[in-house]
């Protein structure tokens, strides 16, 4: 096991004296990347080095909390007193409605130790991205494909640690991939623009699994983009795998569960029902090699397994120490720290403000079997493979993005492919309104994870499908 | 920090000379930030500085590949060490000869301070400019929920490299914005209203109560809006999703990185007329007070003003040194990293569709049946495959040439040459895209892009979101 240097402590020993409750994140990272021009290396980037802290102080003010956060990069004492004079000053102008509010202590419980770190890429990261990029480029090699258009490999290793004033010290090394790909299919038929696919993965690990028979598909896909045609417009059954779903789901239900929704009003109430009376959703903070997983939170509180949605009824709340506090819950281990999206989204999260967010959302497998069964109980319909993007709103609640590979299902079989056109709809809903969760027709039998997301294969009786007839 | 990153520059200059020693070309990108965020909703406030983060890149050409080291901090131990690993990157490839393209040899100092800096407004007036905006938003009925959020940045960017180039700019950047829902019966619905300017206090006057009345306005009526129609129909988009339109759909396209690929939808196509002769698309990083705008590149090739399409041809790609070597031209000042630890791309600035010579009532009478796109949420590229996507928080209904019915958020699909091509009529009214984009190279690098557009008429296929 590798342990992670309490980075933090070094702040922590400057910000101790204070006399209100206070905790420091720190954040050592080193990225290393390699970017691919069909076979040809044209970019070899790291180490990058990042070291910061954000300290964040709690003082009581009116009846309310102060909640002074300032982050900074310069852990010398200056820099340091600076910080936390800065936190101190910016706390006495902010107020937010929780009393009391406790930060997790020393034995907050035996965190659970989840897998979140791959040791061949922390052992010589340079050397693993290019033997990745080799076993690619060999792989598509192999099958006689061409060489992609373009590859970028981003590995991210990072040492986390968190302390504060109720003795809190928590440190943990982990490890973040992600790749895009892109693949081109050209030739006939006569006419047509190449078609292209184009992938997208997060993950903690270097080595893609069964990268033989993903690179088989990724080229299919890119194949079958040339012949397809648009959807015809109607409300449709549509068949949804994990890799689709976890560009929908994770991102609505993150919101609508959470504390903060639940402070604004804006949150699923607890008990509506929201999906089928079969539906099992949980959140899990400790699930291995997910992307969320870690032993503790970024505030320190433990990870742990909680139900958000129980036989189609919601339950209870992500929630950290402030919102919990604010409405009267204890904290559900999901103080999450958000860097700046994109690829930056699991580093640079010393510069956020935990705020109550999901991990790995889980949806429970059915007994729909394989994805080959779950296509033949559909008579006619769509299985999206890939969404440009989905567009979630995580305020209303709907979804919509234009297709940019699936295939029509007709009497059920896969048949020919579909390009453009949109499918949308919504995800959830707390009035009976259809929705992605609550018209599962079934779930396949064996569950995936894909990003922040694990979840079998749904199929969805009916979302509106617009296209060019 | 007192001073800026120019009080760097021997220690900088000493380290490109090490590396220099063993290669080429190499060249520094350093960064320094700092802001502040003040944020206030209808539970809570906020105010919190925004980290003031310090860092370098060195990028180095390795012989046939860049090759580059970064690190957050400036001081010289910090810069040795960084320039050791670069080094040691570059014992490993045997450097043979100069990188592609020409490299920056000018100096360009951009140092103007703002006649008004947000720094000046001091945390205290920042809130009370927020909580002033947020009394509008909570004496509207049926907003169950606003947030009223203002961040502000300084930015120094400072470009040397070993052909000479010295270039210092600075840029400070006012980010406001207004989130609204509504709430009823179980539903929400949101809309905002958001300025991204270069610029200081002044570009808070955008925020009007007018406008946030329409914001809420527009949330509230959301919530009692049916289903947009779907289908292939025809639709003006209104000045956002133009201008977002040609960001996504067709400005990725011209990223010439793209063309080295092959990646390029619109690669064959240069020189060929795609649209009518009244269209006309550009890229350019000079517009004052623009969001992307920038004085020079991450290269240090200073911006400019790029046509795409002139009177509907297609005319002008986007260039870094490389690509504008690979095809015969110069770089167009458009490579840009998103801050010290991202990665040089060719990238959009400000993107533009000027103006036609249609009113919106014209547009709307010629459309006869269809619906207006309006407010822009999102869009996303296929630089490939030509196909476009845009998201608008709602729309108008069309019928017989009059605007009826609001219809709730709705995304927009088709083939962007199909979309070109069936352009019938572009308004004569220039509205600047004041909203602030952010843009991603594939899935990384977000960094600021702003527009500009006016209503455009085509047609394409339209389904809920």
């Amino acid at each position: 096991m590798i342990r992670a240097p309490m980075l933090a402590s070094a702040v922590a020993d400057w910000v101790g004296s204070l006399d209100v409750p206070w905790d420091v994140y720190a954040e050592r990272a080193r990225r290393f990347e390699i970017q691919l021009n069909g076979n040809r290396v044209e970019f070899v980037r790291g180490p990058l080095r990042l070291e910061g802290y954000g300290v964040r102080i709690l003082t009581a003010v009116d009846g309310q909390t102060g909640v002074g956060f300032q982050a900074s990069a310069d852990f010398t004492p200056q820099g340091t007193r600076a910080a936390v004079e800065t936190a101190r000053a910016a706390a006495k102008f902010n107020r937010f409605p929780a009393r009391q509010p406790e930060l997790p202590a020393t034995n907050a419980g035996a965190p659970t130790s989840p897998k979140i770190l791959d040791p061949e890429l922390w052992s010589d990261p340079a050397r693993a991205l290019d033997e990745e990029a080799a076993a690619l480029l060999g792989s598509i090699d192999a099958q006689l494909l061409p060489p992609p258009t373009f590859a970028t490999i981003r590995a991210t290793l990072i040492e986390t640690s968190i302390a504060n004033s109720r003795g809190l010290a928590a440190a943990y090394a982990h490890t973040v991939v992600d790749r895009e790909v892109a693949v081109k299919s050209e030739g006939g038929p006569e006419g047509r623009p190449p078609g292209e696919f184009w992938l997208e993965h997060l993950g903690r690990r270097i080595r893609l699994e069964n990268l033989d028979a993903q690179v088989r598909d990724w080229y299919r896909f890119a194949a079958d983009a040339r012949r397809a045609v648009a959807p015809t417009t109607g409300e449709t059954t549509v068949v949804l795998p994990p890799e689709v779903l976890s560009g929908i789901l994770p991102p609505v239900l993150g919101f609508q569960f959470s504390g903060s929704a639940l402070l604004r009003g804006m949150a699923v109430p607890r008990d509506t029902m929201v999906g089928t009376d079969t539906m099992d959703v949980t959140d899990d903070g400790v699930l291995d090699w997910a992307v969320r997983s870690s032993p503790v939170d970024d505030e320190g509180s433990a990870q742990r397994v909680r139900r958000v949605v129980s036989q189609g009824r919601s339950e209870e709340p992500f929630t950290d120490v402030l919102h919990a506090n604010a409405v009267g819950t204890a904290p559900s281990g999901n103080a999450v720290r958000v860097g700046r999206g994109f690829s930056d989204e699991y580093w640079r999260k010393f510069t956020r403000r935990p705020v109550p967010g999901a991990s790995t959302i889980i949806l429970a497998p059915g007994d729909g079997g394989s994805d080959a069964e779950l296509i033949e109980q559909v008579e006619d319909g769509i299985w999206v493979q890939q969404f440009g993007w989905a567009n979630p709103d995580p305020v209303s609640g709907t979804f919509g993005g234009e297709v940019r590979i699936g295939y029509r299902i007709r009497r059920g079989r896969l048949a020919e492919p579909v390009r453009g056109g949109t499918v949308g709809g919504a995800v959830i809903t707390r009035d009976g309104r259809p929705s992605v969760l609550n018209g599962v027709q079934a779930a396949g039998s064996a569950a995936t994870l894909y990003g922040t997301l694990r979840s079998p294969t749904l199929v969805v009786k009916s979302l509106t499908v617009s296209g060019e007839a | 920090m007192a001073g800026d990153l120019r009080d760097h520059e021997s220690d900088i200059l000493g380290q490109l000379k090490r590396i220099g020693a063993r290669t080429s070309f190499v060249e520094a990108f350093a960064q320094r930030t700092r802001g502040e965020t003040v944020s206030v909703d209808s539970k809570s406030q906020s105010v919190a500085g925004n980290p003031e983060l310090i860092g370098v890149a060195f990028r180095a050409w390795g012989g046939t590949r860049w090759v580059e080291s970064a690190t957050v901090g400036i001081e010289p131990p910090v810069l040795a060490s960084v320039a050791d690993e670069l080094l040691k990157r570059l014992a490993k490839n045997e450097v043979v000869g100069d990188p592609p393209g020409t490299s920056a040899t000018a100096s360009i100092t951009a140092d103007s301070p703002q006649s008004r800096p947000m720094r000046d407004m001091g945390s205290e007036r920042a809130l009370a400019w927020a909580t002033e905006v947020h009394k509008w938003i909570a004496g509207e009925p049926s907003i169950g929920f606003g947030v009223t959020s203002l961040v502000w940045t300084e930015e120094e960017r400072y470009y040397l490299n070993s052909a000479g180039a010295d270039c210092f700019q600075r840029l400070d950047r006012v980010l406001a914005n207004v989130f609204t829902v509504a709430v009823e019966n179980g539903r929400s619905e949101s809309c905002f209203e958001s300025i991204g300017r270069i610029g200081g206090q002044e570009a808070l006057g955008a925020i009007t109560q007018e406008k946030v009345h329409t914001v809420c306005g527009v949330a509230r009526s959301l919530l009692k809006t049916k289903a947009p129609p779907k289908g292939k129909m025809t639709v003006i988009l209104d000045p956002g999703l133009t201008s977002t339109f040609v960001h996504e759909s067709f400005g990725h396209g011209t990223e010439a990185d793209q063309f080295l690929r092959n990646r390029s939808y619109l690669q064959p196509l240069l020189g060929k007329t795609l649209g009518p002769g009244s269209l006309t698309m550009v890229d350019d990083g000079t517009v004052p007070g623009g969001w992307g705008t920038m004085r020079f590149d991450d290269e240090g090739h200073p911006t400019q003003r790029t046509p795409l399409v002139e009177g509907g041809r297609f005319v002008g790609a986007l260039h870094d040194r490389t690509t504008a070597a690979a095809f015969g031209t110069k770089a167009t000042g458009n490579t840009r990293r998103s801050d010290f630890l991202s990665q040089p791309y060719v990238r959009m600035t400000n993107t533009l569709l000027e103006p036609g010579d249609w009113s919106y009532e014209e547009l709307v009478e010629e459309a006869r049946n269809g619906i207006v796109l309006e407010r822009w949420m999102s869009g996303i590229e296929d630089p490939l495959g030509g196909r476009m996507q845009l998201k608008a928080r709602a729309g108008h209904v069309i019928e017989n040439g009059e605007v009826t019915d609001l219809v709730s958020s709705l995304v927009l699909s088709g083939s962007v040459l199909e979309f070109l091509r069936d352009i019938r009529g572009i308004g004569s009214a220039q509205y600047e895209d004041r909203s602030p984009g952010v843009c991603g190279k594939g899935h990384s690098d977000p960094l600021p892009v702003g527009g500009g557009g006016t209503y455009l008429l085509s047609s394409a296929v339209v389904g809920p979101a």
